[in-house]
């Protein structure tokens, strides 16, 4: 086997005579002028299978039942959401239910209803217990919720409230042989009026100030209560009020009834913040976040009132919450007013996510079962607490139940860079220029001229030039005349010329103005002796400016 | 009643809140954080002294030393966990806040999980001497007390005042955006601030267990009073705050001597809220200018 020859041009009129030009001369390997457009078109993103199509179950509906619309008598809210429409394929009519919400709560309730009977036999009593405690705290939370979420006032005093009311009622109970029933109506009198207080220095202060003062009065109640021998010093706590459970009642009956009883407070809870949070209160308030209250007095609401308002009606709330714990735990203890049940609070809060029902119990949920059902595994299980909330902080906008659309504003971010990073720019117009650009014509032309330089600068060899060093003008090997036609076809304005200086003795390269009547300039100072070094010393610069580009 | 007595329990007292609160105040006014961790880098720091006192020396420089660092030490902890990832993402004062909540839940449960509930006790670093002058005793705890809370926090308000690193903390204090323009280092001033509140509190939680004992919820009462004493002052600024100090410390010398211990707190929070309500922005509001949100 010999060498592989070197590829060479054989000047095709050559033999006629006509031209003085070797007739082989040196050339690159052939390459294909359309590799670059073809590239160019194929789609280069890695297309991954991940997410889905949201996904919605369809019912039938037919004719009149497609409009038919079930709602809560005697108001026109709908009991469930649906959308009714025609499958724009098959033309079937068919339902949709938007917001599957109340079906998840109908759920969670049923499954609350049921739960006493489902747990084993040997985790009914540390489980009751805990259920109990955890609805009791999911109603505190929930008018806590209130006063943070929707009213905006950062009070860290929402267990001292119901601390407070649980020991007047418990004293009540204690001092003056109140009944059971009647606790809870006394907790309102005494939540009203701590909650009238705590809301005084609420109409001066705001944000951080007034939650390091309640945190303040939080430990003052505490050590208040600790050291007054009227509220059990010696106990801990204040025992002995009347309770709404039967003392002939065998253990597990009991049990199950507190737990009953609970679960109704905490139902009555979600229904308060419902009615305050979802109707006119709250929409005024959402009206006035924090540091738009100006614009929301611009327009005319009060939301000073309405804050206190709704401060008032959580307190009340809470007070009654307090009569009921003083008559479901026949008493109050001191731990109320701990700053660890604070911590412990914000850490429901945190974990569920703030503003939603939904995600105040479930956080509330997760705390009181790792708290009160994993009691056998001490400090650790706090620790876990503090763990989860932490890290609920660091990473989560919205708690648990803000994920979703979380994930989702990432996953557009992530797709947002990477599209950025996908377009190159090279002569060619961004998306943004493109959309100002009156002649669309333009935007496909500067894609195409960047394509063709691409692929002319693949062209550009030592041999090429060496081959127009020697015959500019004339016929030549396709590269260098794919690289002539490009560079002729360019438009007047600032082409290179050649201008005789003296004729046959002196030229020199000049850039043609691109308008009649102006002249054109000189570009350097270098003569040439001939025309064809000059013809070449074009060629070079040309090169050169393609190059760069 | 003896006005002697009253005043050197006064003093004695305002020494040590003014420490909680000259820390409680700069982070807040430096980083824009509210540490609510300050009463576990307390008690962790009351540990770090009761164990170099078992282990290394009972000497007194080495058991306030041991402190101090300790204190440093979980400063920065809580510095990197609270502070460093979430500080320049939205609503970060209120994420800053609840981190340091959870710190501290985690901390305290640490330390009762490792040490166990029963309180331990300091070694006295001061010694037993006493000085009887004008039916004053004056112990070697209190001139203690007085004398090294005086000499740390001068220290570092005059580091504060005159070196390039209190210079950056100064400017983060009056106006964190256009420190950060003029190229001064948010993460590295908010490491340096908390190092030093953390010593200081390294330093109170020595000084205080002279008196009460190191156990594991020993932070909570001290960040409280700390935190009140802060707010009353104004959050933010150092003179406000130990001016409240000293307001606070003489109303509760003269409570405990003339009511009874059991109202400290109430009159206590009596007059914060009073002071609160005639300013709410705390006394030091016309002293000098910090920040507010």
């Amino acid at each position: 086997m010999s060498e592989p020859t070197p590829p060479s041009w054989k000047n095709p009129i050559a033999a006629r005579g006509h031209s003085d030009s070797p007739d082989d001369v040196p050339i690159q390997p052939w390459q294909d002028p359309l590799a670059p457009w073809r590239d160019n078109r194929e789609y280069k993103v890695k297309l991954h299978h991940i997410g889905h199509f949201r996904y919605y179950w369809k019912f039938r509906g037919h004719g009149s039942r497609l409009w038919h619309r079930t709602r809560w008598w005697p108001t026109r809210r709908r009991a469930l959401l649906l959308r009714g429409g025609y499958n724009p394929k098959t033309l079937h009519a068919e339902k949709t239910i938007s917001d599957k919400r109340p079906l998840y709560w109908i759920m969670a309730f049923a499954l609350m209803l049921v739960m006493p009977f489902l747990v084993p036999q040997s985790l009914t009593n540390t489980l009751l217990s805990a259920a109990a405690i955890f609805a009791i705290y999911a109603a505190i939370n929930l008018c806590w919720m209130l006063v943070i979420g929707t009213a905006g006032i950062y009070s860290l005093a929402t267990y001292s409230v119901v601390g407070a009311a649980a020991y007047g009622t418990a004293y009540l109970s204690i001092q003056f042989g109140m009944p059971w029933w009647s606790l809870p109506f006394f907790g309102t009198f005494i939540g009203l009026g701590f909650g009238i207080l705590i809301a005084i220095p609420a109409l001066r202060l705001d944000g951080f100030y007034y939650a390091l003062l309640t945190l303040g009065l939080n430990e003052l109640c505490r050590v208040y209560v600790l050291q007054s021998r009227t509220f059990g010093s010696a106990t801990g706590g204040l025992y002995g009020a009347d309770t709404y459970i039967p003392e002939h009642f065998s253990a597990e009956h009991q049990l199950m009834l507190g737990y009953y009883a609970s679960v109704v407070v905490m139902i009555a809870a979600l229904a308060l913040y419902r009615l305050v949070d979802g109707r006119r209160l709250g929409r005024i308030l959402r009206m006035a976040p924090e540091k738009r209250e100006a614009f929301a007095e611009a327009c005319g609401v009060n939301y000073r009132r309405a804050r206190i308002q709704v401060f008032l009606i959580s307190s009340t709330a809470l007070g009654a919450i307090g009569g009921f714990y003083a008559a479901h735990f026949r008493g109050a203890s001191s731990n109320l007013f701990g700053l660890e049940l604070v911590s412990l609070g914000l850490a429901m809060l945190v974990i569920g996510g703030t503003r939603r029902a939904e995600g105040v119990v479930i956080g509330t949920l997760i705390v009181v079962l790792m708290r009160d059902g994993l009691v056998t595994w001490g400090p650790i299980r706090l620790i876990l607490i503090g763990v989860i909330m932490l890290a609920a902080v660091l990473f989560l906008r919205g708690g648990l139940f803000g994920i979703k659309p979380q994930f989702r504003a990432w996953r557009d971010k992530k797709k947002s860079e990477n599209r950025s990073t996908r377009a190159e720019k090279g002569g060619e117009m961004l998306p943004e220029e493109a959309t100002e650009c009156r002649d669309k014509d333009e935007v496909y032309l500067r894609r195409f001229d960047k394509m063709q330089r691409d692929f002319l600068k693949t062209l550009v060899c030592a041999e090429v030039i060496e081959e127009h060093r020697r015959q500019p003008l004339g016929q030549h090997s396709e590269a260098l005349e794919r690289l002539m036609l490009y560079f002729r076809r360019q438009p007047q304005r600032d082409k290179y010329a050649i201008q005789a200086i003296q004729p046959f003795k002196a030229y020199r390269i000049v850039a043609l103005s691109g308008h009649r009547g102006v002249a054109p300039r000189e570009v350097e100072e270098k003569t040439y002796p001939t025309q064809a070094a000059a013809y070449h010393g074009v060629f070079l610069r040309r090169v050169q400016d393609l190059l760069e580009t | 009643m003896n006005w002697g007595i009253i005043a050197v329990d006064a003093l004695q007292l305002a020494c040590i809140y003014g420490t909680l609160a000259v820390g409680i105040s700069i982070t807040w006014s430096s980083l824009g954080l509210i540490n609510l961790a300050y009463g576990f880098v307390f008690a962790a720091s009351g540990y770090g002294a009761w164990m170099a006192a078992e282990h290394l020396s009972e000497h007194g420089i080495a058991v306030m030393s041991a402190g101090i660092l300790t204190g440093a030490l979980f400063g920065i902890v809580v510095w990197a966990l609270a502070f460093l990832p979430i500080h320049d993402k939205p609503n970060f004062t209120m994420r800053g806040m609840i981190a340091t909540v959870a710190i501290a839940l985690i901390g305290n449960q640490t330390l009762m999980w490792y040490f166990g509930p029963r309180a331990k006790a300091l070694p006295e670093i001061f010694g037993y001497a006493q000085i009887e002058y004008a039916g004053i005793t004056l112990t070697a705890n209190t001139a203690g007390t007085v004398v090294s809370s005086i000499v740390l926090l001068g220290l570092v308000l005059w580091w504060m005042k005159s070196s390039r690193r209190g210079l950056e903390i100064r400017a983060m204090m009056m106006n964190p955006h256009a420190a950060s323009l003029v190229g001064i280092g948010v993460r590295r001033t908010g490491l340096y601030v908390m190092a030093l509140t953390g010593a200081l509190a390294g330093l109170a939680a020595v000084l205080l267990s002279q008196v009460y004992y190191v156990s594991p919820f020993a932070g909570t009462t001290p960040l409280i009073k700390g935190l009140a004493i802060a707010l009353c002052g104004g959050l933010g600024s150092v003179a406000g705050a130990l001016i409240a100090a000293v307001i606070l410390a003489i109303n509760e010398a003269i409570t405990a001597a003339t009511i009874g211990g059991q109202y400290v707190l109430i009159t206590q929070f009596a007059l914060i809220i009073l002071i609160i309500l005639i300013r709410p922005r705390g006394i030091a509001g016309i002293l000098d200018r910090a920040r507010e949100a």
